[in-house]
């Protein structure tokens, strides 16, 4: 008599978990990103990943640090100049994305030296122009990379079965695309932002991930490299 | 016929991850046989201590494991969600055993401390709830495997294991 309680209890609980297993799971859809490409090659057709012009492990790592640099670089100007047409907003997220850039060159360089190579950048002059002109740019610059470059060289490097390499072209990966996001609503949002103070973001010291003050309370780990949240640098 | 290629400690997830799911699930059938033939029923919660400080263990490897995974998984927004929602639940279900597993032994190790053995009574008292919470760190266990299993087989994402040479597609 026991026992047979005692299995249809067991029995019980392990129905219902399935259950509310079937209902949790059912809300998962399996949309998938399509990561379209931005850009239209010069045959007109869009870019594709295949049509990016890659080389070694160590060489794209090397054309991604000059990258990374360079957009570091950039955004600061930009943010410079976002601030004295007063879109205190948009100078805060350019140098958010400045330190994330920063984050990822770094991490670059360290995996360039660990292949042999010597991380070098050539800072490129660069005039800012209207701050919506400004993020025009610096979305295409992102999109670029979220959805061509990047992926490419994520392929040679797995190709190479680089982990290290995978790893940091993962993080750059990851937050250029936050980036691009980021950028496109403040371009629509471009007329509210007009006279305003600076926002808050937060950025991961380990991948760059960049977030606003809203999402940085929604989690105690960074969803990239799992950091914990305490280390992110608050930048407005 | 040599070893294959030594893990590293990134590629070691889908490796580890088969052994706390079924050391957790195990164990507590050990805990009803223990109830339900109490002559030998002292040993059969032994056992099941056993399995669950086993599958424990397995718990805490696999969710670093899996961090080091995750960091080289290719993402898009959908991959993103669901891993988030693995990583979460990983960590809920460790948690949730991690408790359990010491209140199970808490549970054998009160009475011998005591020098005393639990009235049946009280023994009733203490599983049937402990049974009722297992079933819940259950339920997450199954639920993050499930994510698990939309990582590998929905959206492709694979830990990297190491290997020697490779055959090439053309040959």
């Amino acid at each position: 008599m026991l026992s047979r309680t005692l299995l249809g209890f067991v029995a019980s609980i392990f129905l219902v978990g399935v259950a509310a297993a079937q209902s949790v799971t059912a809300t998962v859809a399996p949309v998938l990103d399509d990561n379209l490409p931005a850009e239209a090659a010069p045959s007109g057709k869009p870019m594709t990943v295949e049509d990016v012009k890659v080389g070694t492990t160590l060489e794209n790592l090397m054309a991604a640090f000059n990258g990374e640099s360079n957009a570091n670089a950039k955004y600061l100007l930009y943010a410079e100049k976002a601030q004295a047409e007063g879109y205190g907003d948009v100078a805060s997220l350019f140098r958010a994305a400045a330190k994330a850039e920063e984050v990822h060159a770094a991490n670059h360089a360290e995996v360039i030296r660990r292949l042999g190579g010597k991380p070098e950048a050539k800072i490129e002059k660069v005039q800012p122009r209207t701050t919506a002109e400004n993020l025009k740019d610096a979305i295409e610059g992102e999109s670029y990379e979220r959805d061509l470059m990047y992926p490419a060289f994520m392929k040679v490097a797995r190709a190479d079965r680089q982990r290290d390499a995978m790893r940091t072209i993962n993080y750059a990966q990851v937050a250029e695309a936050g980036h691009a996001k980021m950028y496109a609503e403040a371009a629509e949002d471009l007329v509210r932002m007009t006279d305003s103070t600076g926002q808050v973001y937060y950025v991961c010291p380990t991948c760059g991930y960049t977030v606003t003050e809203a999402e940085y309370a929604t989690f105690t780990k960074c969803p990239v490299c799992f950091t914990s949240a305490k280390t992110f640098e608050k930048v407005s | 016929m040599l070893l294959p290629p030594l893990p590293t400690w990134d590629s070691l997830h889908p490796l580890v991850i088969h052994f706390p799911i079924a050391l957790l699930m195990t164990a507590p059938l050990f805990v009803v046989l223990g109830l339900t033939i109490p002559r030998i029923g002292k040993w059969f919660h032994w056992s099941a201590l056993l399995l669950m400080v086993l599958g424990t263990l397995g718990s805490w490897v696999a969710v670093a494991t899996g961090e080091a995974a995750g960091e080289l998984a290719q993402r898009t927004p959908a991959i993103s969600e669901v891993l988030e929602r693995h990583e979460e639940l990983a960590e809920l279900t460790r948690t949730f055993f991690t408790l359990l597993t010491l209140g199970f032994a808490a549970f054998l190790i009160v009475p011998l401390a005591r020098r005393k053995e639990f009235s049946c009574k009280v023994a009733m008292a203490v599983v049937l709830p402990f049974l009722l919470l297992y079933g819940g760190a259950m339920l997450s266990l199954v639920n993050t495997a499930h994510n698990g299993g939309l990582l590998v087989h929905e959206y492709g994402v694979h830990a990297m294991l190491p290997l020697e040479a490779l055959p090439s597609e053309s040959e």
